[in-house]
């Protein structure tokens, strides 16, 4: 069995089991320069700008990048030897905010245990796992209790499980980087590390190749990558060259639509960003007629198409980003990457789109099959207040719950699906679908028919973080476990 | 709060992709208006209760997408509806020009004493106009539907709308003895056909 689903079982009764910690960080290359200004003992100073409009972007909450924990370590270190005690600035407030609050237990560790060594670069993930875990939740009964102990100090449990947790996050991090880096991908053992989360800036690469579009090895890929883009772009050319051949009431379809796709994130309000994902929309849709543009399809492709973007400007700022800022070559490399990605993804779920939409009817049938199991009593419920799953899952089956959740989850929730191939795509979706409606359950079974219905059309999702997410997707890992044999009977 | 009422009826909103129905629907239950709102997939949910002749009477809504590919899902919400509103953008001829096979839709699928409002929607786009009030307003007679121009944007009408269809179903329900008042329900009539008179509407339905 692969490590991770040892994780897996652990990881139910417990939210650290996925260990990523950030959506958002900053480029590879400053993160491991930080590493290395670390692991050097530099003196040199490299306090993160306390950036305020930061804050805002961070709307999910879910804390810091890699990066700025560990420059804010290296902070209470500069601080330390400057014979100074407290870390005052507003990056301190922001690291309480985040649900780990890493910075404060790591300054308390630096005063603490100046011997300790921060980062053991070598440390297994599995094994960091578990001492991660299990001193956090003896710091938590301890301050809980109230029991006065004197050794060790609750401070310094904290501190070590801080400290092993963030050690997992590196060691992570550069686990993805070794395995992005071999001559030959190791494609299943990046699987193995994606079903966890994806480290914001190894996602494009690392989707990539879990789509099978970057070929694993390394002499290859260079050459493919710039025979699909001009696949792409002769296509563009082919398709838009001449207005009268085009198909008006496919393209009407897309010409509405693209305006009213995510209007809540500014990136998609920009013209250049609209004209690009009206041509891939459209190029998709005449090259796959049995299907052909389908609303939804429309939102599935915005995850690579922001996703890719984070190559040229980094994930905090993409989604105020005007495309226009890129050069016309980035630009048109993340249009043709987006365009065969989606492609990748659409081919594994195709039977979702065409007439009738089959895929849809299957899964929304298997979901209520799945949560008889899972949750009678709330069947029953449903039963007795006449809710039928059609009238509130059509959609999280269409869209893949992207209308459901923050666009940072539904990131999240695509590490994970990728992972697994993109049939998994409908195949775990629906177990993931069972994890989502089972948690709002307790509210649910005292609800009357609309209020149900409107509740479930738009559940209260909105400052849910990466953390919330991977609680949902372990749910469901579980209930694939136990319900998989008597799912296909 | 909500739960106080004499009777529900339900409603679908139909008609071409991008006239409007969402925002018809945000504006009425809600009092709210997106000018880039997200498209509707499948079929989306809302309610409203308000009083007619002295009966409180719950407007329960569905919201379909106007997609030719959602078809065979929003159909199925034909079925149960005792009211339709079928929209076209009076800046936009062609979906004016789709009423037809909506209105095939609809007499294919739902009852057929079901009251059907045909609903001119953006009607503040005076300037664009390409739909006549007179031609829309001709049609709906022809065909037995009621009709009004409406604007989700500026708040013309909309109101008047909802409140002039739902009169108009419990109208013709009390006439026929269709209510049955214990279940707070309409149900559909068993046995013949009960063929609708013309719906009384003196006003004009055109808002500019």
């Amino acid at each position: 069995m692969p490590s991770k689903y040892h994780d897996m079982v652990e990881l139910d009764s417990n939210e650290y089991i996925f260990g990523e910690e950030g959506g958002r960080g900053t480029p590879a290359s400053v993160f491991f320069k930080k590493i290395a200004n670390m692991s050097q003992k530099s003196s040199k100073k490299s306090k993160p700008k306390p950036e305020p409009s930061e804050s805002q972007q961070i709307t999910v909450g879910a804390g810091r990048s890699h990066a700025e924990h560990i420059s804010a370590i290296s902070d209470a270190q500069n601080v330390k030897k400057k014979g100074k005690k407290k870390q005052t600035s507003s990056e301190r407030k922001q690291e309480h905010k985040s649900s780990s609050g890493h910075a404060h237990h790591l300054a308390n560790m630096a005063e603490h245990n100046d011997s300790s060594p921060y980062f053991d670069l070598d440390d297994d993930w599995d094994t960091n796992f578990e001492s991660t875990i299990i001193p956090k939740a003896n710091a938590r009964s301890i301050s809980s209790s109230n029991t006065a102990l004197s050794k060790p100090e609750p401070s310094e449990i904290a501190a070590k499980a801080e400290r092993d947790e963030l050690n997992s996050l590196v060691s992570r991090i550069l686990k993805f980087q070794t395995a992005l880096s071999a001559p030959t991908v190791d494609i299943d053992q990046l699987r193995n590390l994606s079903w966890s989360g994806v480290p914001p800036d190894l996602r494009p690469r690392t989707w990539m190749h879990l789509l099978g579009y970057l070929p694993s090895t390394a002499e290859r890929r260079e050459k493919t990558l710039a025979k699909k883009r001009l696949e792409y772009f002769n296509s563009i050319e082919q398709e838009f060259g001449n207005e009268g051949s085009m198909n008006q009431s496919m393209w009407h379809q897309i010409a509405i639509d693209v305006p009213r796709t995510n209007p809540h994130i500014k990136l998609y309000s920009f013209e250049s960003t609209r004209r690009s994902l009206e041509r891939i929309l459209y190029l998709w849709s005449v090259r796959h007629p049995a299907s052909g543009y389908v609303q939804g399809i429309n939102d599935l492709l915005t995850p690579f198409f922001q996703t890719f973007l984070t190559q040229y400007v980094g994930t905090k700022k993409v989604e105020d980003l005007d495309p226009q800022q890129l050069t016309k070559e980035e630009l048109d490399f993340v249009e043709a990457d987006s365009y065969w990605c989606l492609s990748k993804l659409l081919d594994g779920i195709q039977d979702n789109y065409i007439h009738a939409q089959p895929g849809i009817h299957r899964q929304v049938q298997k979901l209520e099959k799945l949560m008889t199991k899972v949750n009678s009593e709330l069947i029953a419920h449903f039963k007795s207040e006449n809710v039928e799953f059609m009238q509130f899952s059509f959609r999280w089956m269409n869209c893949l719950l992207m209308r459901e959740v923050p666009m940072t989850c539904a990131i999240r929730i695509w590490d994970t699906y990728l992972s697994e191939g993109p049939q998994k795509f409908s195949d775990f979706h629906v177990y993931v679908c069972a994890a989502f409606l089972q948690n709002w359950a307790k509210d649910l079974v005292n609800m009357e028919f609309q209020d149900l219905i409107i509740f479930l059309q738009s559940p209260p999702t909105q400052d849910w973080t990466e953390k919330d997410i991977e609680l949902i997707l372990s749910q469901a890992f579980m209930y694939q476990s136990v319900f998989k044999d008597s799912m296909k009977q | 709060m909500s739960d106080e009422y004499d009777f529900l009826f339900k409603i679908v909103l139909t008609g071409d992709s991008g006239v409007g129905k969402s925002n018809i629907l945000g504006r009425f239950t809600r009092n709210e208006f997106n000018m880039e709102s997200k498209s509707t997939i499948g079929v989306e949910f809302a309610t409203r209760t308000v009083t007619v002749d002295d009966k409180i009477i719950k407007a329960q809504i569905w919201d379909t997408a106007g997609q030719e590919r959602y078809r065979a899902i929003t159909s199925a919400y034909y079925r149960g509806a005792v009211g339709a509103m079928l929209m076209y953008d009076i800046s936009k001829p062609e979906t004016y020009e789709n009423v037809n096979r909506w209105l095939s839709e609809l007499h294919e699928h739902a009852v057929p004493q079901i009251v059907i409002m045909l609903v001119g929607n953006k009607c503040d786009l005076k300037h664009l106009r390409a739909v006549a009030t007179e031609e829309a307003q001709a049609f709906a007679e022809e065909n037995k539907l009621l009709f009004i121009e409406t604007s989700a944007l500026d708040n013309t009408n909309v109101e008047l709308a909802f409140q002039r269809i739902l009169t108009e179903i419990y109208h013709q329900h009390v006439e026929q003895n269709l209510l049955h008042a214990e279940f707070g329900q309409i149900k559909a009539p068993e046995g013949p056909t009960i063929n609708f008179t013309e719906p009384a509407k003196k006003n004009s339905g055109g808002c500019c």
